[in-house]
């Protein structure tokens, strides 16, 4: 279902000495301090950690929604510390789907059209955006609810219609913000379910939490503490 | 590009309509600018139709020369019928030469009689109404001095209520008759109750001889062959008369062109403050447009960082705050331009065609082209600052932000 042959078959992600430093007036606050890991296609990892440490950081480099200020990070191949902005949108765009804690989806748009967004700054035409958005809506098990609001959504169908939304260029790397965390347990357990299936399908998975119960399922879990990954552990599932 | 604008311009419909009021309030300004500027665009081509309509009457070929009002002794510039002669002889391009002669007397016809104006004419064609009864003056009237006339519809309801064909009784102007020869029908434009010239057309001829005698004129009459060269005719002419008075007179002429350009100068300075004062209500209105799209794009903040996360492009974020301003303009620019050509549509139906007879076709393209130059303009320089906020945005901050 997804895929397809990649421009190269190394590490989908591959992050070297990454150092990120925030500057606040003359004071200098290290998030990052050396960080490197390397994510093979297909794996499904947590990256988890205590507010502070680094992690929200972490996504927002892995994300490309900014740059590192030292260190090299190559996305599916591409070295992405040396893009300008309009190609680093191009890389969210292509190679990376997001989805927030909070859902972020247009309050105004349905479902469909939400899902298809992606696709219309990619240039697609309506017509195939619609059916592969519809598509896409099928996969999360929302096909009949593609003309619902968001306000017309529970939380977890919301959080459905945000993983489509994200899947829906065939990202490289599925990038996950504490994604249940505006949600009860029993449809964070639904949603948990989803994402393991998507795994189990081939999709390369990144999910950024505190929760351990949300991290369950993750077959590697990169610990970051201070600005360092402080452990890095593969685990057999459960 | 189309298809990449659709869909912004169906979010952008979307989110006025969610804030429907606002939107409203916030383009009011637009439609009260763009319907005053329309409006009285309409209105001064209605008035500019009023006033060729008024001087209908008023031949293209002919013009009027007076002795200039601005000299120290007037009467010693009247001029007689011997010196027009002497004018019309030396200067070419004058077909012909008469005084312009006007008489207010009581004019009798059977039991009838009203007190009316009288004024000569020549033979030349005129662009006059056109007659119902009878015929125009004729060469041999004029070379005769007949003691004929054309009459006004205004004097044929006067002197003849019965309503029947006067073509051949005769008119009794203090001891002399005049035979009618012709009637001229209801005008058809021009109704002002400006007339140039009186009731009663008499030969010129006729005229001097009755009413003129050997006094002296403060008014000629000229028609020119070749319209074109009607102002060095009129140059000449004023030149020749003050040779003949040795340099001690002065003269202007007047001709259709004088007097609409004077009219429609008065109407292009009111044109010009109506206009001004809409300009300045339209940057009022400017205002309003850019700090209800800063307010927007600060509302939606956090959905222009999901939308750059997405992968928007700068560019993306800046053409759809953009195209929001734009239809917000033209949806302000649309209402003012219905509500102004319908403004102006009345005032012209309603109150200048009565006065002047002439239905204007209404301006559509200019007053489209006004609405949508206005909203292009107001988008441009108050719509692109907010678009660039939005598009400048970090979406890391964006993202986070409640």
């Amino acid at each position: 279902m997804n895929n397809g042959a990649r421009a190269v078959d190394g590490p989908v992600i591959a992050m070297r000495d990454i150092v990120k430093t925030y500057k606040t007036g003359t004071l200098e606050v290290p998030a990052l301090r050396g960080v490197s890991f390397d994510l093979a296609r297909g794996e499904y990892v947590a990256i988890m950690g205590p507010s502070g440490s680094g992690k929200s950081t972490l996504m927002n480099l892995i994300g490309c929604l900014d740059r590192p200020t030292s260190g090299t990070y190559h996305l599916d191949g591409i070295d992405v510390g040396t893009l300008g902005d309009d190609a680093l949108a191009a890389i969210r765009l292509k190679k990376l789907g997001f989805v927030f804690q909070g859902f972020n989806l247009l309050a105004r748009t349905n479902a469909l059209k939400n899902v298809a967004l992606p696709l219309f700054y990619a240039g697609v035409g309506v017509r195939e955006r619609d059916r592969r958005a519809a598509a896409m809506l099928g996969e999360v098990g929302l096909g009949d609810r593609a003309t619902h609001k968001p306000s017309e959504l529970s939380g977890g169908q919301q959080q459905r219609v945000a993983i489509a939304r994200a899947l829906v260029n065939d990202p490289a790397v599925l990038l996950a913000d504490e994604p249940t965390g505006n949600l009860d347990s029993q449809t964070s357990e639904e949603l948990m379910a989803l994402f393991l299936q998507l795994n189990r399908s081939g999709r390369t998975i990144i999910m950024v939490t505190h929760d351990p119960e949300t991290a369950r399922n993750a077959e590697r879990v990169i610990r970051v503490r201070d600005g360092l990954v402080v452990a890095d552990e593969s685990k057999m599932r459960i | 590009m189309l298809r990449q604008v659709g869909p912004f311009v169906g979010e952008a419909f979307g989110v006025l309509a969610d804030n429907r009021t606002r939107s409203f309030l916030t383009i009011l300004g637009l439609i009260i600018g763009v319907a005053a500027v329309i409006a009285i665009q309409i209105l001064g081509k209605g008035m500019a139709g009023a006033v060729t309509g008024v001087l209908g009457s008023l031949n293209d070929r002919s013009f009027y020369l007076f002795p200039n009002q601005q000299q120290a002794d007037f009467t010693k510039a009247s001029f007689t019928v011997a010196d027009i002669d002497k004018v019309h002889a030396a200067v070419p391009n004058i077909v012909v030469a008469f005084p312009a002669g006007y008489v207010a007397r009581v004019v009798t016809a059977g039991h009838e009689h009203a007190r009316l104006g009288i004024s000569d004419a020549s033979d030349v064609a005129f662009a006059r109404v056109p007659l119902i009864f009878g015929r125009n003056l004729s060469h041999d009237d004029v070379a005769s001095a007949a003691h004929v006339c054309v009459i006004t519809n205004v004097a044929f309801k006067r002197l003849f209520p019965a309503g029947n064909d006067p073509v051949g009784s005769s008119l009794r102007i203090g001891e002399r008759r005049y035979v009618v020869i012709g009637v001229e029908g209801p005008p058809t434009q021009g109704i002002l109750p400006i007339k140039f010239g009186g009731d009663i057309s008499i030969p010129y001829t006729t005229y001097e001889h009755d009413f003129l005698r050997s006094r002296p004129l403060f008014a000629a009459q000229f028609i020119v062959a070749d319209v074109s060269q009607i102002a060095q005719t009129e140059a000449a002419v004023k030149a020749y008369l003050r040779t003949l008075k040795a340099g001690r007179s002065e003269y202007q002429t007047f001709d259709r062109k004088t007097f609409s350009s004077s009219i429609d100068g008065i109407f292009a300075a009111l044109t010009l403050v109506v206009t001004l004062i809409g300009a300045v209500s339209l940057v009022v209105a400017g205002i309003g447009i850019m700090n209800i799209m800063l307010v927007s794009v600060t509302e939606r903040t956090r959905e222009i960082g999901v939308r750059k996360a997405i992968g928007a492009t700068s560019f993306q974020v800046l053409a759809q705050f953009f195209i929001e301003a734009l239809l917000l303009s033209l949806v302000g620019c649309g209402i003012g331009l219905v509500i102004g050509v319908g403004v102006g549509w009345l005032v012209d139906r309603f109150a200048l065609v009565a006065i002047s007879g002439v239905v204007p076709s209404l301006p559509w393209l200019q007053s489209i082209a006004i609405a949508v130059g206005f909203a292009t303009i107001v988008t441009l320089v108050f719509g692109t600052y907010p678009a660039y906020r939005a598009a400048r945005l970090d979406p890391i901050e964006a993202l986070r932000y409640e």
